[in-house]
Parts: C-alpha cells; sequence; structure tokens
C-alpha cells in the first residue's frame, strides 16, 4: 500500500471525526486540501484539525458572497499542508460558532470577515469593527456582491465619536493610569495607525490597537478589474514588499489557469523576491536604529540600502515599485553583464553585514535596548499565529521558502535562520541574518539560471476555480486567495499580509515594557500598515468629511 | 560717559551679546556638520559658504512662523518661559571670563562657579516648567523625565566641578582658569571624563536624550511650542550647550589662556576660549554619534549607582593625589 501523503492524512483525520457532515474533499494540487463541512460541524472540524496537527497555525478566513449563502473559509497551515476548511451560512441569517476559544490566532480575522461581510460570530470576545470607521452604517457590508456605495450614504464621520473609542473602557484603577495616544500621526510611526496605551507611569499595562487608517479598498478593486489589471493593483498593497505581493497573485493566478511558468522566470521571479527582502530588511534594521536613538546606524544602513535598490533598478526599470512579475512570467530579461554587476554589488553588502552584525551583537546600548525586551515565548507565538521573522525570532519554523516552496526556491540552497530568544533582539538578528542567506541565493540563482523565455502567453479568461498561493515576504508569509468565473474578473481576491497576523502578538509583547520600548517593539515586528488596511471601498467625497478645513482650523484657534 | 559707552559695547557687541549670540549660530552649525559628516551625510550645505548660515535661516524661519498656544495651557509660563530659559543660559555665560575678565570687565567675585551653577539648573527647571505648562501628555512625560535626569546628573556634575576648585584653591572661575598652567584635564584626567559624561546627561545628547526622544514622545516638552517660541527653546538649548562646553573649557582646559600669544591679547583670549569650546563640542558630539539612547531608567539607575559614587570617589583621589598636581603644575612654571 502507498503510504498516505500529509494532504491526505489531513483530509482522512477531519472525516473520520466528523463522518456524515462533510460534504465534500478535494486535493487540487501538492500541499493543498480542501474540506467542505456542514456549518454545524464547523467547529468540531477545527479543533480536530488542531489537535492531530499541534503547530498547526490559522492562515487567514475568507468570506466569499455566493449569492444565497456566504461562504466561509478557514485557511490553516498544518506545518506540511494548507488545509481549508469550508462551510456556508445562509446570507439572510449569517452567524457561526466562534474559533477564538481553541485558536486566539483567529481574532482579528473574524472580525474582518464580521466587518466586511456581515457574518456573525457567535461568542466572540470583541466583535467590534477592525477596518470600517465607527460611524460607518450598520447592514452595510463592503465585500457583498449587492454592496452599492450609495448605501454607505452620506458617511457622517464624527470625530469625538473616533477619538473617544477605547477610553471609554473603565477601570477600578483608572484614576492611577494614563492614557496615551500614540498615533494616527506620530513620529515613531511611518503609516497612519493609532494606538492606545495604558500607562501606569513609565510602564505600559495595556495597549489597543486601531487598524484601518489606510483604506484604498483593494480587495473590491481587484474585482472590478480584469486579472492582468489586477497586477498592478496589487502591486501598491505595499510600498516596500510590493514584489511579494505580485508574485504571490500572479502564482495564484497560473494556478488558477493552470499555466505552466518558465523556469527561467521562476529563476528571475526569485532573485528579484529576495533583492526586495534584502531591501526591506535593511530599511527595517535602519528603522530600529532610529527607533533607539541611534541615528548614524540608521544613516549607514540606509546607505548600503541604495546599492539595492540601483541594483533592482536596473534590473526592473524601477527603484521600488518593481512592475516585474506578470501573470505568466516576468516582464525583463536579466543579461550575463547584469548579472555580474549584480553579484558584485551583494559582495559589498555582504562585507558590511559582517560589520553590523557586530554593531547588533556588541555594542552596549543596543544591547541595552533590545535583549529581554519585548518577550515572545514559543507557545505564545504558536497560539497567536505569528509569521515570518517574529515566529523565527522565537524558534518557530515559519519559512514558507523552505517548506511550501515556490518559483525555484525548491533547489536553491539556503538555510532557514531561527532564534531561540523571543526578545526584539532575536527578531532583528533574523533579519540581518536572512540578508546573508538572501545574497547567497541571488548568488546561485544568477550562476545557476536556466535558458529559455522568461514569459509565455496567457489567455485573459480564468476557468470557475480557486487558488491558494503562499510567499513568504520579508515580514512573513503571504497569502493570496484567488477564485475565478469563467470570465477575464476575478470573482474574489483575498488578501491576508504578514502585518495582521502578528499585530495581534504586539499587546503580548508590550505589557510591562516601559514607554522608551514601545517603539523599538513595534519596530521589530516590522509593522507595515498599507499592507494591512486595503480591503475597504470608502466613498471618497463623504469619507473626507472629518478633515477639518483651514477655515473651521482657524474658528477653533484661540486668538 | 565714555566708560560706559565702553560697558555697553562689552555687553550688547564683543565680546557681549551679539558675539555670543552669533557664536552659538556657529556652534550649531558646527554640531551639525560633523554630526552629518560621521553619519555619512552632507549636513547643511546651500545656505552661505559651507551652509554656515543655515541656523540663522532657520531662526528666521521660525520667527515667522505663526506662534499657537494651547487651549489648556497655562498662558503665562507656557509664554514666559522660553525667554527666561534662554536669558538664563546667556547670563550664565557671561559670567565666564572669556577674554580674560568677564563681560562686566571684572574678574568675577568669589563663588561665580556655584553662581553660574545655580543659573544654568535654573534654566533647566524652567524647560521642566515649559513642559509642564503646556498641557500635552507628551509635554508632561518629556517634563517629568527632564526633572529626574536633572535632579540627578546635577550631583555629580557639580561634584566634579569641585576638583579643579580645590587645586586652583578657589570657587572662581576667573581664578581656577589662570591657575592652570597645565590644563586640569591632563593632570586629573579621571575627573574630566566623568565631567563629561555628566555634561552629556545634562546637556540631553546621546545616549541621554530621553526628555526629548522623538520616536517615543514626539519633542517631550517642546511638543506644543511653535513660531517663536520654539525659536526661544532651540536657542536656550543652544546655549546651554555652549555653556557646558565653556565649563569644561574654563575648568578643564585653561579657559582663554593658551600656549602662544599675539598683540592684541584680548583678541587670541577669544580665539582660544573659542576653539577650546569647539574641541569640547566635537567631543560631545562624536559620543552623541557612536551611542544609541538609553531608557530613562537605565539613566537614573546608571546616575546613583555609577556616576555619582564614582565621582566622589574621583574627587577623593583629586585630593589625595594633590601635593603631587601641584607640584606639577609648578614644575611647568
Amino acid at each position: 500500500m502507498k503510504a498516505m501523503t500529509p494532504e491526505e492524512e489531513a483530509a482522512n483525520i477531519v472525516k473520520g471525526a466528523l463522518g456524515e457532515y462533510v460534504l465534500e474533499s478535494k486535493i487540487p494540487k501538492p500541499r493543498r486540501v480542501y474540506i467542505h463541512v456542514k456549518p454545524e460541524a464547523n467547529k468540531k472540524a477545527v479543533s480536530t484539525l488542531l489537535q492531530s496537527f499541534p503547530c498547526a497555525i490559522i492562515s487567514t478566513i475568507t468570506g466569499i458572497d455566493l449569492g444565497e449563502t456566504i461562504e466561509i473559509n478557514y485557511h490553516f497551515w498544518c506545518g506540511k499542508a494548507e488545509v481549508t476548511i469550508r462551510t456556508n451560512v445562509p446570507k439572510s441569517k449569517p452567524k457561526i460558532e466562534t474559533i477564538t476559544d481553541i485558536i486566539p490566532g483567529a481574532l482579528l480575522y473574524e472580525r474582518e470577515v464580521h466587518d466586511l461581510l456581515g457574518v456573525k460570530f457567535i461568542n466572540h470576545p470583541n466583535l467590534a469593527r477592525l477596518l470600517l470607521p465607527e460611524s460607518w452604517p450598520e447592514n452595510s457590508y463592503p465585500l457583498r456582491k449587492d454592496w452599492n456605495p450609495k448605501h454607505v450614504g452620506n458617511l457622517a464621520y464624527s470625530l469625538e465619536k473616533t477619538i473617544t473609542l477605547g477610553e471609554t473602557r473603565t477601570e477600578k484603577n483608572a484614576g492611577l493610569l494614563v492614557n496615551v495616544i500614540v498615533g494616527p500621526q506620530h513620529p515613531a510611526l511611518h503609516e497612519p495607525e493609532r494606538f492606545l496605551f495604558k500607562l501606569d507611569g513609565e510602564i505600559v499595562v495595556d495597549v489597543e490597537p486601531r487598524l484601518g487608517y489606510a483604506h484604498r479598498g483593494i480587495e473590491k478593486g481587484a474585482e472590478r478589474l480584469m486579472f492582468f489589471q489586477d497586477v498592478h493593483l496589487i502591486e501598491r498593497v505595499c510600498g516596500i514588499c510590493n514584489v511579494a505581493h505580485t508574485t504571490c497573485f500572479c502564482q495564484a493566478v497560473e494556478t488558477l489557469g493552470k499555466i505552466e511558468v518558465p523556469p527561467r522566470a521562476q529563476y528571475l521571479r526569485m532573485i528579484v523576491h529576495e533583492l526586495n527582502r534584502i531591501h526591506s530588511h535593511l530599511l527595517l534594521l535602519g528603522i530600529v536604529g532610529l527607533e533607539i536613538g541611534f541615528e548614524s546606524l540608521f544613516q549607514y544602513l540606509w546607505r548600503d540600502r541604495e546599492i539595492v535598490l540601483d541594483l533592482t533598478e536596473k534590473l526592473t526599470g524601477n527603484r521600488v515599485m518593481a512592475e516585474y512579475s506578470t501573470i505568466g512570467g516576468v516582464r525583463r530579461d536579466l543579461t550575463p553583464v547584469l548579472g555580474d554587476e549584480i553579484k558584485r554589488g551583494l559582495r559589498k553588502i555582504k562585507d558590511r553585514l559582517s560589520f553590523y552584525r557586530e554593531i547588533f551583537q556588541s555594542d552596549p546600548t543596543v544591547e541595552l535596548r533590545t535583549k529581554g525586551i519585548g518577550m515572545l515565548s514559543e507557545e505564545k507565538a504558536l497560539k497567536l499565529c505569528v509569521v515570518g521573522p517574529v515566529a523565527r525570532g522565537s524558534g518557530v519554523k515559519s519559512d514558507v521558502r523552505k517548506h511550501d516552496p515556490y518559483a525555484a526556491y525548491e533547489d536553491a540552497p539556503f538555510r532557514e535562520v531561527l532564534y531561540k530568544d523571543g526578545d526584539s533582539w532575536a527578531r532583528l538578528m533574523v533579519r540581518l541574518d536572512e540578508v546573508g542567506e538572501s545574497i547567497d541565493i541571488i548568488t546561485w540563482a544568477v550562476d545557476n539560471i536556466p535558458g529559455g523565455p522568461f514569459r509565455t502567453r496567457v489567455p485573459r479568461r480564468m476557468p470557475k476555480r480557486e487558488a491558494l498561493s503562499r510567499v513568504e515576504a520579508p515580514r512573513g508569509e503571504l497569502i493570496h486567495f484567488v477564485r475565478g468565473n469563467g470570465t477575464a474578473y476575478p470573482e474574489r481576491v483575498k488578501i491576508r499580509s504578514p502585518t495582521l497576523a502578528n499585530i495581534i502578538s504586539f499587546r503580548e509583547m508590550i505589557r510591562g515594557c516601559y514607554v522608551a520600548d514601545i517603539p523599538a517593539v513595534l519596530a521589530s515586528l516590522d509593522p507595515c500598515f498599507s499592507c494591512t488596511d486595503r480591503m475597504v471601498f470608502l466613498d471618497e467625497k463623504s469619507g473626507r468629511k472629518w478633515v477639518w478645513t483651514l477655515n473651521d482650523l482657524k474658528a477653533r484657534r484661540r486668538i | 560717559m565714555g566708560l560706559d559707552v565702553a560697558f555697553f559695547f562689552r555687553i550688547l557687541i564683543f565680546p557681549g551679546f551679539l558675539f555670543l549670540f552669533t557664536f552659538t549660530l556657529f556652534c550649531d552649525w558646527f554640531e551639525r556638520k560633523i554630526m552629518a559628516r560621521m553619519q555619512n551625510r552632507m549636513g547643511p550645505s546651500y545656505t552661505g559658504p559651507f551652509g554656515i548660515l543655515q541656523p540663522l535661516a532657520d531662526y528666521i524661519k521660525l520667527l515667522t512662523k505663526e506662534d499657537i498656544i494651547p487651549h489648556h495651557a497655562r498662558r503665562f509660563l507656557f509664554t514666559l518661559t522660553p525667554i527666561v530659559s534662554f536669558s538664563l543660559s546667556m547670563l550664565s555665560i557671561f559670567c565666564f571670563p572669556l577674554d580674560g575678565m568677564n563681560i562686566f570687565s571684572n574678574r568675577g567675585f568669589e563663588g561665580d562657579l556655584l553662581f553660574v551653577l545655580a543659573l544654568v539648573t535654573f534654566a533647566h527647571f524652567l524647560l521642566f516648567l515649559s513642559g509642564w505648562s503646556s498641557s500635552n501628555p507628551y509635554g508632561w512625560i518629556g517634563a517629568a523625565r527632564i526633572i529626574t535626569q536633572f535632579v540627578g546628573y546635577d550631583i555629580p556634575l557639580i561634584i566634579s566641578t569641585l576638583g579643579p576648585a580645590y587645586l586652583a584653591g578657589s570657587l572662581s572661575l576667573a581664578k581656577i582658569s589662570s591657575s592652570q598652567t597645565v590644563p586640569f584635564a591632563l593632570l586629573t584626567p579621571w575627573t574630566f571624563i566623568l565631567f563629561l559624561i555628566s555634561l552629556q546627561a545634562e546637556l540631553e545628547e546621546d545616549p541621554f536624550d530621553v526628555p526629548h526622544a522623538e520616536t517615543e514622545i514626539v519633542a517631550g516638552y517642546g511638543t506644543e511650542f511653535a513660531g517663536r517660541k520654539l525659536a526661544f527653546i532651540r536657542l536656550s538649548k543652544d546655549t546651554q550647550i555652549i555653556f557646558g562646553a565653556a565649563l569644561a573649557a574654563t575648568l578643564f582646559l585653561g579657559g582663554p589662556y593658551g600656549p602662544v600669544f599675539f598683540n592684541p591679547p584680548n583678541f587670541w583670549f577669544i580665539v582660544y576660549f573659542a576653539l577650546k569650546v569647539l574641541f569640547v563640542i566635537a567631543v560631545l558630539e562624536f559620543v552623541e554619534a557612536v551611542c544609541a539612547r538609553l531608557r530613562i531608567d537605565h539613566v537614573i539607575r546608571g546616575n546613583w549607582r555609577v556616576i555619582v559614587p564614582a565621582s566622589l570617589i574621583s574627587l577623593i583621589l583629586t585630593v589625595i593625589s594633590s601635593p603631587y598636581i601641584r607640584f606639577l603644575m609648578e614644575a611647568q612654571i
């Protein structure tokens, strides 16, 4: 008898436990499993899965409006396969049991689905708005197919309501605690986001993050554009890890249409992806230098980052927004001369890297500010389902490139960087070491790149199927779930950026730390809020109403 | 009346207010430029030759900006503190023997060392008040940090100034600087190093710049200041840096006295003094460039556990070795 593959194993475990509650199960592709269960058995399916795979984490929850029903997909990564548990709830009464009590990492995903599709999760501890503003009308769910911007009406965005959010929570010792609001505009945050910190003197007691200040409605927008146009929209999800987003989306669409990508394109994608990672990691390490008040480190790191940006420009034509991957391949070829230049530039960075490693390992002030600060233990990391360098800094194996290889990573020689410490320092060192690994990958890829075409022609229409693609973005696991409907337009595009998975752990890390640690710990997460807040279509005209005009400001000015 | 004209010229023009103001701006530029060069940047480079007029341009720009007072701020204190803080810092520099004599054309009085230290402590206290009166959480935290830090580091600073005072046998700035045939920095380097560390903390430079750590509490006590008030706050900070460097130069580097003199001596006094001040600033900036910011608890613990005991020990060491040091000083003569 043939040994069972992990995918079959997962499917059989759930089937065995649930019996007739399983409606359907399929394995369309290695490492992808879809199991359709009845809504009442949903929670049991999840708990069975978690019990049989102790290191399973929830990737995200996707909601899709099917007209009569709303389909809810729970995506889990079980160490060897991505298992999707699917269930349908009626649109008239969209209610389902929460799973947050068995897996707390699902907190934000359930709130997201509730926010955008109106599914009520019974017994969820805090089913508040995640991305939409507080004044968004009830019963208006932007990701439903019958939604129309007119439903929102005149969005009277009340500033008072937004500011008092969170402070209404009364505590017994409220008199002793100070509420400090950090953001939406704050020098330590490079993107608009708001955190409400409860301070006892200089010590942080609790924090409430509020996401959603950078909505652009990309998921909704993607449904209104054709696949090949979507590539350029998806590119704009995030400025820094744009290559990860396009690669992920293109892979999903290629799986959808069963398109074979030429091997040369796979290698080129990997090269640009890794250049992108180096640039992102150096950027973050520089920002950490700035956050802990080490400006010289910041300036040095960002100067060296210029080398990578120049190389990216030479290869792709753009410094930051690469616009490189496309459905069916890449847009530009690599010449041997440029290959040598890339290798030379990276050698320079590698030399500098040993200098930076020495700084991070031995500088006493850096050590004081990062070692033992912002602890996240391995169990907590698993429970909260963190991804990327944050997970690897706590010793959780989570590198998608290693465990779920895509592009040419199956052949590339590299090491998954793991640190056991679980503090800010470990998270930074993971990134520092990954830069070295990325340099090795690129050098190897340039030497071993196969010949042939770098792009194939693809049809515009995509069949009625679905595909889930995972890549290791610089900040962690990035997931795109794409469903086609037989036309050139996607039925649904779901993006789960790594920051949404990681932001939940910030609360865990920062409790008991000092105010001065807030920026350094937050930066060690490498949060990217423009990635995280992209799901909502907001009517610009009415949404802008809360902004005070110059005359308003003048009227309020004290003369 | 002729005497009065000379007196006012000294106070207002040279080496008084105008000269010191220009020198403050120059030092601001100097600080920024060497900092930038150490960080691989250009630094100010457009306004004037080598960007030397950039600080002046910045201040002029600030003076033209809208002056906002927040609703809940204590209006009187909020307006008063930047001006008084600047004036106090300036006044304390007036007491230094810039060209052998202080600005008021005399050699000061016995104990003017303590007088300037008191003045500058008071100037710091005004910075605390400015943050406290601005009714902004960042301002409050910054103010609390500033007072915690200064209460701590004033003590080692004053203890380390006692070393040179003991060796010179006087608490007069002029006498201390004139008694240094060999700079005290060479004779008692242990006191000099401790003095520089406490000075770094007093001036809120890295690694001690917690009271205005941008990434944590925006601009700390200065968050709510704008326009003219911000200009004065910044001038006050710049003047305090000059004060700190001038104190170090007077106590440890022999003040205005240099190895060689030409005519007119008064002019060369100033030149030597300025060079020494710039040297001290360069040292302070170098430390700032190679350090990350500490946390407030590190700063306070470091003070009480390390710096204060060390400064006491260094004072004892100075007293014990004073016969030997005096012998060295006389041998030089």
